[in-house]
């Protein structure tokens, strides 16, 4: 059985916290710091991103922070070092990946799996990847085999027979965009947020978990309350982005916020 | 979707976008798939093409250009002579057409060289809609001309100051805003790229260029020509003009792309000759990437070409060996410009210009009595402050 299906099913949390933040910036080793005290301070899941130069679906925040991230020379070897000392660091926690397809697609699915499992990660988030190609069942079954998941992105716009499509080759937990565009803070949700998710809990046999644009303990209070999970991952950005050149700092800023959100949410 | 459905060129092409715009993009494919079959539709798509664009473009037999090349006879298929200097401006009127069937009241573009900004701001001011721009913030200073046109018809601008500030950022900024504004809003894609349907619906609007020099040229001669050559950037006009000959066995077809300014990663965007397998807004197509899989900024003199990746028919085209696809540096493509400025008369678009350098070395290797139609996908009004400045650095 996957490791998150087993988080999901222990009943332990009632509602997993699910901080993202991206390798790499402003450097490697501060990120290896910056992925333990987020664990320390109370992380359920942990979603990595690796870097690609083209972030299609992410706003500014995200993008400035890949974009500081590959000044530093990328390397698979350098992102599986670190996920490993990440993981090492806590190993209960599971660890997932998000990335664009290209990357992985240039490293070979097969490899790249390899090495992500011997790292300690337990499954994927690839944003441009649709569940109906050939590329996106290909990952599916590798994946199966190696007990990791493939977390597929289900949105305000995804219609129902999508949705009922999806399920087949859906494992670990949704990822529910809450709102249209890219990631980045909001101040508001769509109306019917606590619907969706709702509807998506009879529809699919998943834990459902609510991210793009969260950000205050409120906010994260609120929706944790309805959502199996809520995935954090610009607001995160940003602490990095205004403390990283001062790592000390930095990791206080983490460590602060991170305890905030986990308090917030029951 | 499978390999062998719509939307693929071989193992090319598909729909690799983020969830949020599949609905906007099936909606796109099944009403493109409608309006293909309406009598309605194309009689109001010839409407415009014709009392608004000025098609159809005129085959012109360019005499003093064969001559001076001293080979094969050399023919030019006229898009600079459309409305707005280019090709861009038959694919924008289409797809404005199918955003007002849509309904939708909003559009948007990404825009190189300007030409597709231009022409997505000119058909938005001709039907009343709300346009907005994405240009390259680096674009915009080196066609500062189309961005002053556009903002003129009343679109908006929105310069793209991320990685290199050029076509494929505001590709990647565009793509967001649609995200975003997905319900309202129509993105007309500019070439012949992003998921599937884009690459089919913007080949459809602009095979009409085929189309026409196809009959034009068989109506004068009697015969079809033995080559015909288009520039290649994301490959729309290179498109609009193969389709009509692609099962022409006998009509040698050549696409150029750019060599930038040589074969090192950064220096070019010659994605057919460098490029690797790889997936890129939205499709599976040729990119210029390193060893991780990460996109290589692309360089060209022209604008228009300055693209990592190319339109996923390209890619199958490529592959199946059907077209040769040559590498033209920005310095034979400036030698170009002005050669066939001086020699014919005609100021063509600084993209268009790699065409005619492929142009030259193929009509040499034909000779004489063969025939070649170059496909003159623009003008080069918005290219002449840049090449006084390129020409000012080489003399110094
Ligand atoms: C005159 C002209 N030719 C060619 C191109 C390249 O685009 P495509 O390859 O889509 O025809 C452009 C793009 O801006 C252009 O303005």
């Amino acid at each position: 059985m996957s490791k998150i299906k087993d988080l999901f099913e222990s009943g332990k949390i009632k509602s997993a916290f699910i901080p993202y933040f991206t390798l790499g910036d402003p450097n490697y080793n501060d990120s290896i710091e910056f992925g333990k005290t987020i664990l320390d301070n109370g992380a359920d899941i942990l979603e990595l991103g690796i870097p690609f130069s083209d972030p299609v679906a992410d706003g500014p925040v995200i993008q400035r922070a890949v974009a500081r991230s590959l000044k530093n020379k990328f390397s698979f070897s350098e992102i599986f070092r670190v996920t490993k000392e990440i993981h090492r660091h806590k190993k209960d926690v599971p660890l997932v990946y998000l990335t664009y397809f290209n990357p992985i697609f240039h490293c070979g699915i097969e490899d790249f799996l390899n090495q992500a499992k011997d790292s300690g990660v337990v499954g994927l988030v690839i944003p441009d990847l649709p569940f109906d190609t050939k590329e996106s069942e290909v990952l599916f079954q590798e994946l199966r085999k190696r007990d990791m998941d493939l977390i597929h992105l289900v949105t305000p716009a995804s219609t129902k027979k999508r949705i009922e499509a999806l399920k087949k080759t859906s494992t670990g937990f949704i990822y529910y965009v809450t709102s249209f565009g890219v990631t980045g803070e909001r101040r508001e949700f769509s109306v019917d947020l606590k619907e969706r998710i709702r509807f998506l809990k009879e529809t699919i046999q998943l834990p459902i978990c609510a991210g793009f644009g969260i950000s205050t303990p409120d906010q994260a209070g609120q929706i944790s309350g309805y959502a199996d999970g809520i995935i954090i991952g610009s607001a995160i950005q940003r602490i990095i982005e205004e403390n990283g050149h001062e790592f000390p700092k930095a990791k206080q800023a983490l460590a602060e916020y991170i305890a905030k959100i986990r308090v917030a949410i029951p | 979707m499978g390999k062998n459905q719509p939307g693929y060129f071989g193992e090319f092409g598909g729909r690799y976008a983020p969830e949020i715009l599949t609905e906007a993009l099936e909606e796109l494919e099944s009403t493109y798939h409608k309006l293909k079959k309406s009598k309605k539709f194309k009689k109001e798509l010839e409407f415009y093409l014709s009392n608004y664009v000025g098609r159809p473009s005129p085959l012109t037999f360019a005499e003093r250009l064969t001559k001076h090349w001293g080979g094969a006879r050399i023919w030019l298929k006229r898009e600079d002579l459309n409305h707005t200097g280019a090709h861009k401006i038959n694919n924008a009127i289409g797809q404005a057409l199918i955003a007002k069937f849509m309904g939708k009241k909003r559009i948007i573009a990404e825009t190189g060289a300007g030409q597709h900004g231009l022409a997505t701001a000119t058909v938005g001011a001709m039907f009343g809609m709300e346009t907005v721009v994405y240009m390259g913030a680096v674009d915009v200073e080196r066609q500062n001309l189309n961005a002053k046109k556009i903002e003129m018809l009343g679109a908006k601008i929105l310069p793209v100051t991320a990685g290199e500030a050029t076509l494929k950022e505001a590709t990647s900024e565009a793509m967001r805003d649609w995200a975003l504004n997905v319900s309202t809003t129509h993105y007309i894609v500019g070439s012949a790229i992003g998921p599937h349907p884009f690459p089919t619906i913007v080949r459809d609007l602009q095979a009409v260029i085929g189309k026409e020099a196809r009959s034009q040229f068989k109506k004068q001669n009697h015969k079809l020509p033995n080559a015909i050559v288009a520039c290649v950037g994301g490959g729309s006009n290179a498109i609009g003009m193969f389709t009509a000959f692609l099962k022409d066995k006998h009509v040698a077809i050549y696409g150029a792309e750019a060599g930038g300014l040589g074969p090192k990663p950064g220096e070019h965007s010659a994605t057919l000759t460098y490029g690797k397998t790889g997936f890129l807004h939205g499709t599976k197509t040729l990119i210029i990437q390193d060893e991780a899989g990460q996109i290589v900024p692309a360089h060209s003199v022209s604008a228009g070409l300055d693209y990592p990746g190319v339109g996923p028919e390209h890619a199958f085209l490529s592959q199946s060996k059907r077209v040769d696809y040559r590498m033209v540096t920005d310095e034979q493509a400036l030698d170009c410009f002005l050669e066939v400025t001086r020699t014919e008369g005609i100021i063509p678009a600084l993209e268009t210009a790699h065409a005619f350098h492929v142009a030259r070395d193929v009509a040499k290797d034909l000779g004489k009595k063969k025939d070649l139609i170059i496909c003159l996908s623009g003008r080069g009004d918005k290219d002449v402050t840049e090449v006084l400045r390129l020409l000012g650095e080489k003399s110094k």
